[in-house]
């Protein structure tokens, strides 16, 4: 096939609101796949790295979220990037492979050469032009983007044994209880179309196993508790750990940044990673100043054209400050999401914490996590619409919205 | 005759429960605790019921008017673009207050339940020929709110004294008013306390009379209240011989069953429970002193207490849940887990024991 006949469509899996209520409290206010990273919503990172995608026709954001929570941004996204963005909604989890099979005739409208499959909730450089390059080179039917980890925490994943020379898959597993490998996978792949061949296999096999065989009573208690319905597949359980060892798949790796967004803390932690990235990719995004005319800046920063912020506050790093914001003189911001119509009056403090939209946070106030990105109360988390008042203390605590702080709280969780 | 209810803000106390409904919507015993009190306005012959709101107008909208066909009364929003405190929303609804025939009107703060006994109140206010009557409740810690001190035999009002470091009297402010319209000459458009600058004024006037309230009262805004207040319902029920209440041999105290809910064999229900519509409750299960909402499925031989169970959850099989355990809306306990007071956000699974109160998000 040769590369003028090369279509490629992007594929983007941002789940729906009744999973990860890990995201909470700030998805009580918007959808995970929106919460803004380094000032531009989660989406928009693995959406802005298919740029550099040639011959990208297509991307498909698919979920189960209700349309209108996606209308306004895919209308934009697609008006900025010239490439059409299109959210299709699944009536219901179908799980990663399921959701991809379902909209099969939507992805293959453009005829692609290949097809780019992302999660919206995985953060890293996604090196695609490099990994589709690789992928054509390889010539199997999948490659899988993985990086190394440390043996301890590759068990929550799934581990991967490649081989060394071709980079064949040779064996996955997911989250296993002792060691395989300490390469993991990344949750960003590159199919040719067959990849829908393999799927509808496992649908067939599993129609006819179900015919077929007479299941024991024993199976059937075991499988009545934790059935999982016929059209729920998962791309990595039972669609590529099959296909391990039999030169159909490939894996491709990473030597740059990679976490997963699972939880408010890591949001804070991957807005940062973003942020050190720009300065190679996108500097301009980035904020500067000395005190002198624009406020005192260090590190990575990122400060929305229309925030507002005094000369003699100081601002970072890993700051990012959304629309509208309005930081007062004196204030001091390290490591924290400040996020839309935010007020933060005369020298408040603000440390290893996300401030929700329009709240506020009063003079002298020091708002304050300990920065343990993984534990439940590690930062301090506000939602919309909270008023600390002046000189309160808000340590390691979460506060639902609309409350009003007027006495200084630590470890707790505030509804 | 008009009446408003000061709904207000976003009911953050009854959370998680109020992540799912707005706080008037919250049923207690059955019923949308508004509805309780636009029922009583109605049979006294209010007309119209203005709901002063800051949250959710659309929600409440939709079920405002299934309340007015079915119970063919007048119901409006008054919706505060900043919070007005407890006197400013009257200001913002007096067109709607105000129908130039002279009647008072009632003002009714949204978490409050009690007897209701508004022609008793009507009549008070008619004789003393006062401004305002406001109803008082008596209560064993007076010094935890506001006081109302009173003259003995007129019902006048003296003074309020706001948490009184000595004993001045122990009757505090109910929440419940009926007020002449010429109150709201006194009101301007803006966060203003009714408690702590408009009443002392009319006080000073002599203007001012109160009326102790017969028979229970509670403030049910948060969930220990709402449980204690379900229990003084109940009573109250009893006390009046209602046919509502459940009886039988598995039925203990006072108990409020609806007549879609199924209950199972073998089961001890009571004393102070109430079963919403639709529930199920399978055989074996022991319900002591809480509120199961519509659509709950608590499975075989779990035993519940002094808990909330919100909309659509289940409870599994041979589960303990007990000491102030709020569920919100879908949540589902699994089978033999215990849960010591946890307090759970809308739709989650509890897999583990909650060992002591906490917070599940």
């Amino acid at each position: 096939m040769g590369s003028s006949e090369e279509r490629v469509v992007a594929v983007i899996m941002v789940g729906g609101p009744t999973k990860g209520t890990r995201f909470r409290p700030l998805s009580l206010n918007v959808p995970k796949p929106l919460f803004p990273l380094a000032g531009q919503p989660m989406v928009h990172h693995p959406i802005s790295a298919c740029r550099n995608i040639p011959n990208l026709v297509q991307i498909y954001l698919i979920g189960f979220y209700e349309e209108r929570e996606f209308a306004l941004y895919v209308s934009s996204i697609s008006h900025e990037l010239r490439v059409p963005v299109r959210y299709l909604r699944e009536d219901k989890p179908h799980g990663s492979a399921g959701g991809l099979y379902s909209f099969r005739d939507h992805i293959m409208e453009e005829s692609p050469s290949h097809i780019v499959l992302l999660n919206c909730d995985v953060c890293c450089s996604f090196p695609l032009e490099a990994m589709l390059g690789a992928h054509k080179s390889y010539g199997g039917i999948g490659t899988i983007l993985v990086i190394k980890v440390s043996a301890e925490s590759a068990s929550q994943f799934g581990e991967l044994v490649a081989d060394l020379e071709t980079k064949e898959l040779l064996h996955y597993t997911e989250k296993p209880e002792t060691f395989v490998s300490n390469l993991i996978n990344c949750g960003v792949y590159i199919f040719t179309p067959e990849i829908f061949s393999a799927i509808e296999d496992v649908f067939k096999q599993r129609k006819e196993r179900a015919n077929l065989r007479r299941v024991s009573s024993f199976e059937a208690l075991l499988s009545a508790t934790k059935a999982l319905p016929a059209d729920f597949v998962r791309l990595d359980q039972d669609i590529l750990s099959p296909l391990a060892g039999k030169k159909q798949l490939y894996t491709f790796e990473t030597l740059d940044f990679w976490e997963q967004i699972k939880t408010p803390g890591m949001s804070l932690r991957c807005s940062g990673l973003y942020l050190s990235q720009y300065r190679h990719t996108s500097p301009q995004l980035l904020a500067s100043g000395d005190g002198t005319k624009k406020a005192t800046i260090t590190g990575d920063v990122y400060i929305h054209p229309s925030a507002k912020v005094h000369p003699s506050a100081k601002i970072g790093p890993n700051v990012s400050i959304s629309a509208n914001a309005r930081i007062g003189a004196g204030v001091r911001l390290i490591s924290c999401i400040i996020l839309d119509d935010v007020e933060i009056m005369e020298n408040a403090v603000v440390i290893h914490s996300i401030v929700g939209w329009k709240s506020t946070i009063g003079k002298w106030s020091r708002v304050q996590g300990e920065g343990d990105y993984n534990a439940k109360l590690g930062i301090t988390i506000l939602g919309e619409a909270v008023d600390v008042e002046d000189e309160v203390v808000v340590i390691n605590s979460v506060v639902l919205p609309n409350k009003t702080l007027t006495v200084s709280v630590q470890e707790e969780i505030i509804l | 005759m008009k009446a408003l209810i000061l709904v207000g803000g976003f009911g953050t106390r009854l959370r998680p429960l109020t992540l799912s409904v707005p706080k008037p919507l919250v049923d207690f015993g059955n019923k949308p605790m508004i509805l309780h009190q636009i029922e009583a306005l109605k049979e006294v012959g209010v007309t119209e019921v203005v709901l002063a709101i800051n949250y959710q107008p659309e929600v409440m909208l939709n079920f405002l008017k299934d309340f007015e066909n079915k119970l063919d009364i007048k119901i409006t929003c008054s919706q505060e673009t900043e919070p007005l405190g407890t006197a400013g929303p009257l200001a913002l609804a007096r067109e709607k207050l105000i129908d130039g025939s002279g009647d008072p009107f009632f003002v009714l703060n949204s978490d409050v339940i009690s007897e209701y006994p508004f022609a008793q109140l009507i009549k008070f206010h008619k004789s003393h020929g006062g401004e305002a009557t406001i109803m008082v409740t008596k209560v064993d810690e007076p010094s935890k709110y506001g006081v109302v001190v009173m003259e003995e035999g007129t019902g006048k009002v003296e003074r309020f004294v706001e948490k009184p470091k000595i004993f001045v009297g122990n009757k505090i402010n109910a929440g419940i008013y009926l007020l002449n319209p010429s109150i709201l000459d006194r009101i301007q458009l803006k966060p203003t306390s009714i408690e702590k600058e408009v009443f002392p004024k009319i006080a000073d006037e002599r203007k001012l009379y109160a009326m102790v309230l017969p028979g229970f009262w509670m403030d049910i805004g948060q969930p220990r209240d709402y449980i204690t207040g379900l229990r003084l319902y109940l009573d109250s029920l009893r006390k009046k011989a209602s046919v509502k209440l459940a009886s039988g041999p598995h039925i203990l105290g006072n108990v409020l069953i609806h007549e879609s809910a199924v209950i199972g064999e073998g089961c001890l229900i009571g004393p102070d429970v109430s079963i919403g519509p639709g529930c199920v409750v399978e055989a074996g299960v022991r319900l002591s002193r809480c509120t199961v909402m519509r659509g709950v499925r608590i499975k075989k031989h779990a035993c519940i207490s002094s808990s909330i169970i919100g909309w659509h959850s289940t409870v599994g099989q041979w589960a303990r849940v007990e000491n102030m355990t709020i569920l919100g809306e879908d949540v589902h306990v699994c089978d033999e887990i215990y849960s010591n007071g946890g307090v759970v956000l809308p739709h989650k699974e509890i897999k583990s024991s909650i060992l002591k109160p906490e917070i599940v998000m």
